[in-house]
């Protein structure tokens, strides 16, 4: 080894450029679902809609809750996890926040702790149950899922909570509306909030520590234990921060829509997972990107606004957006299986 | 003179950065047997992997009796009756050997299983193949010989000319070693070329018609099989080998690990877990303290509940770190104070093989490198830099994903990994298992190197000759228990009566 001719340090590394295309395959995506959403938009006296500032304000509008989920379910299946129940945790915390703030009374800020620390529990307990009962999490999310929908169903009484604004008894806090509502008129609160998490769980995973022990844990639990990294206590906290996630877009939810309802978030977390996978985080764990999970959100938003817009059905959009989910699958695939990765 | 039964010209292969074959040239007659050396690394894995189809070439030219092939699959190389025997051998546990041997390939009348005839010519093929076992055992009731003769004999199912058999002896008892050889002069004679990729030396001479050496993805010389063992060590590994092991410890400090009658008490006895129930050792600053014994008397159960890892359990009796009484029986008490552990699984335990070099090297000391928590680019790359640098990481690429790395460069990466830390006292399972020879003596010269520089290393091993070699003292284990201490001018004989015996004690 000691006699190689060419000193290693020399030897150019030959890489391919399909891996560059997957590692920006979520960017460019999204460029090219923008240049066709141009491209394909209706015109009205000349304007294209597609890129009407009211348009695009409701594409990120859209977003919004979903985009919040795929943040917390990026930690989660880089740590090579899975977390079904965050559309049902949506839904529960929606209806908390409009029965305490409506039917109890609350004040906003008790209202919105203790529906946070809900979500958060919830989170961390499928997580120990997970992780101490050895219990694969796709299982044990199912049943939280389940569960999550029984509690909001208990919670409402089986109906659904409408949230009107004012003072006095049944009403809620005049200041819980701003999440329905724009900024200057254009940019949604909802959003915003979006946009603030999102640049945190970027900073979170990127670099701090604990972004590098989620991604060991990922990559292989048992190397990752030997190394000494808490991995348990790792792996509780992903589906903590999923559970955070959940009801922070479950209380983005009740004030965007102004009530609670104990079924809304229904198949939400599929969505959050295409958004993750279409931004290239490796479903096997170890591997992803936050920036990746952001621009799939943001893609799958503007690819649904198009077809609406060229009153595509609603049967072809979910047509569609299996298809991009299939490419974006295989392109990993194609790219790893020639690098000698997984 | 006719064409050679098979051929290969100028192969070349990259993997990401890592140009594993450097236009290689490999010819196979019938009836020839073509043994194939070298380290690990060296590419002949890769090779083969063309041959068979399961790696496309980037350039270079592949004839079969003659005729240009290409092999985009597998399933190719199978069709211009190229087989290959992996070393993971590929056969469903689950099935019986007959349903093995036709396992795609299934007899059946009006698309139902014909059982009895399958059976049938199973037995026929086992027997052709020299085998004798009934074709309806299971094979998850074999031992791993045996499997590895089912595997021939699915080989020769399939019309193989050409059979390529990836390190076969590497798992088998010396008995079943020489069946092996048997069954392979035997497919010799029928015309069958074989090409055997092996790192055993001593079994060149016995079954060789022709040696080819690689070194660093090249050919590096062909030779008779008669060839002095010294010679094809050299060129293996590059340079004459003088001595395989380094010079014992000149000097030994004060005590690292102290155990008097110390006993672990699992929280959950396991079967087959052989746990430590009467410990006496002590490790000091600067020594190579070996653990020999016989498989299953508790060598991997001892370094395991001292690091706390595979079992949980409590310690009794005396266990003193640097003469203060310890806690061990967590990773993190370990780790706190100050042991290293190097798994004999790397690929399974010590890395993460799709994560780089980088982020592999700092997985121990992510706490390190993060100041308030937070990740610094700047130290990590500093950190790593030097860790490649002080354990000669080939190539030198930080961002080169582990899995494309040699196996000798992976155990560098795991020793880099472990010794981040600056522990006090490393223990290592098996350090030199799938290794080769040069890679081996470059292990050893490390270890005394560290060993010099004051850390204690415990170190279990299978290969007594290891042991003997490397050690300044070795321990004898029997049953969970510390039998008998062994200096460093202790002759093999003298170990080996003493692992060897006893055995009334274990059965007793």
């Amino acid at each position: 080894m000691s006699t190689s001719t060419v000193p290693a340090a020399l030897e150019r590394p030959r890489r391919s450029p399909l891996a560059y295309l997957v590692r920006f395959q979520s960017l460019l995506g999204l460029v090219i679902v923008i240049a066709a959403g141009i491209g394909f938009s209706p015109r009205r006296h000349g304007h294209i809609l597609f890129l009407q500032t009211d348009n695009v304000a409701n594409i990120i509008r859209s977003i919004a809750e979903t985009g919040i989920l795929a943040l917390g379910m990026t930690f989660v299946i880089i740590a090579a996890g899975i977390d079904l129940s965050v559309g049902a945790v949506l839904g529960l915390c929606s209806v908390l926040t409009a029965e305490l703030l409506v039917n109890e009374g609350w004040s906003l800020w008790t209202t919105l702790s203790l529906v946070v620390a809900t979500g958060i529990l919830f989170g961390a307990v499928q997580g120990f149950i997970s992780t101490k009962a050895r219990i694969q999490a796709f299982i044990v999310t199912l049943a939280g899922l389940q569960a999550a929908r029984g509690l909001s169903l208990i919670a409402s009484g089986n109906s659904f909570i409408n949230i009107s604004y004012g003072a006095g008894p049944g009403k809620a806090p005049v200041g819980f509306a701003i999440l329905g509502e724009r900024i200057g008129g254009v940019f949604p609160v909802a959003t915003l909030v979006f946009l603030v998490l999102a640049a945190l769980a970027t900073f979170v995973l990127n670099n701090t520590r604990y972004g590098r022990y989620v991604f060991a844990v990922g990559g292989n639990e048992k190397a990752a234990r030997l190394s000494g990294i808490p991995v348990e206590a790792v792996k509780i906290s992903v589906y903590a921060i999923t559970g955070l996630m959940a009801a922070v877009a479950g209380i983005v939810h009740a004030g965007q829509f102004s009530f609670g309802s104990p079924n809304d978030g229904t198949g939400y977390e599929l969505n959050a997972i295409a958004a993750v996978v279409i931004g290239g985080t490796d479903l096997f764990g170890g591997a992803g990107s936050m920036v990746g999970t952001i621009a799939g959100a943001v893609m799958l938003g503007a690819l649904a606004n198009i077809l609406e817009l060229n009153d595509v059905s609603a049967a072809l959009q979910l047509l569609a957006t299996g298809a991009i989910i299939v490419m974006a699958a295989a392109l990993q695939t194609f790219v790893n299986s020639g690098s000698g990765g997984r | 003179m006719s064409p050679a039964l098979l051929g290969l010209h100028d192969v070349q292969k990259w993997f990401g950065g890592v140009h594993a074959l450097k236009g290689v040239d490999f010819t196979l007659a019938a009836g020839e047997v073509h043994v194939l050396l070298g380290e690990n690394g060296a590419g002949k894995s890769t090779l083969m992997g063309v041959l068979s189809g399961a790696i496309v070439p980037d350039a270079g030219e592949i004839r079969i009796a003659g005729e240009p092939v290409r092999f985009a699959s597998p399933r190719d190389a199978h069709a211009a009756g190229v087989a290959m025997i992996p070393q993971e051998l590929d056969l469903v546990p689950g099935l019986d050997i007959a349903a093995n041997l036709f396992l795609g390939n299934e007899i059946t009348g009006a698309g139902v299983l014909q059982g009895r005839r399958m059976r049938d010519a199973a037995q026929e093929l086992l027997a052709k193949a020299g085998v004798a076992l009934d074709a309806g055992l299971l094979v998850s009731s074999l031992r791993i010989g045996e499997r590895q003769l089912v595997a021939i004999a699915k080989a020769l199912a399939a019309d193989a000319r050409i059979l390529v058999m990836d390190e076969p002896s590497a798992a088998l008892s010396s008995v079943e070693a020489d069946h092996l050889m048997r069954v392979v002069r035997d497919l010799k004679a029928r015309g069958v070329g074989v090409v055997y990729i092996s790192h055993r030396l001593e079994e060149v001479a016995r079954i060789a018609d022709r040696v080819t050496v690689m070194r660093d993805g090249q050919v590096v010389g062909e030779c008779p099989p008669q060839a002095p063992q010294a010679e094809l060590v050299r060129l293996l590994v590059g340079r004459p080998l003088s001595d395989l092991f380094p010079p014992r410890a000149s000097r030994v400090g004060k005590p690292i690990l102290h155990l008097h009658r110390a006993a672990f008490d699992p929280a959950r006895p396991r079967a087959g877990w052989q746990a430590p129930r009467d410990v006496s050792l002590t490790v000091h600053e600067g020594e190579i303290v070996g653990l020999a014994g016989l498989m299953g008397v508790g060598r991997t159960e001892l370094l395991g509940a001292l690091y706390g890892f595979g079992a949980v359990g409590r310690w009794s009796g005396t266990v003193e770190m640097r003469g203060a009484a310890a806690r061990l029986g967590t990773i993190g008490a370990a780790r706190r104070a100050g042991i290293a552990y190097v798994t004999d699984d790397r690929r399974g335990t010590g890395l993460v093989l799709h994560h780089t070099v980088a982020q592999n090297t700092l997985m121990s000391i992510w706490r390190r490198v993060t100041p308030f928590g937070l990740a610094s680019r700047g130290l990590e790359r500093r950190r790593v830099a030097e860790a490649m640098e002080n354990y000669d990481v080939r190539p030198r690429l930080p961002a080169a994903k582990v899995v494309n790395l040699s196996g000798g460069n992976q155990q560098k990466v795991v020793f880099a990994k472990e010794l981040m830390n600056g522990p006090s006292l490393l223990l290592l399972d098996e350090p030199t298992r799938g290794v080769d020879v040069g890679a081996k003596t470059e292990i050893y010269r490390r270890l005394r190197g560290l060993a010099e520089q004051g850390l204690g290393v415990l170190v279990a091993s299978s290969e007594l000759t290891e042991l003997l070699g490397l050690c300044d003292r070795i321990v004898v284990m029997r049953a969970g228990r510390t039998v008998h201490a062994f200096g460093a001018d202790a002759g093999e004989d003298a170990v080996r009566a003493v692992c060897e015996s006893g055995d009334e004690e274990r059965a007793a």
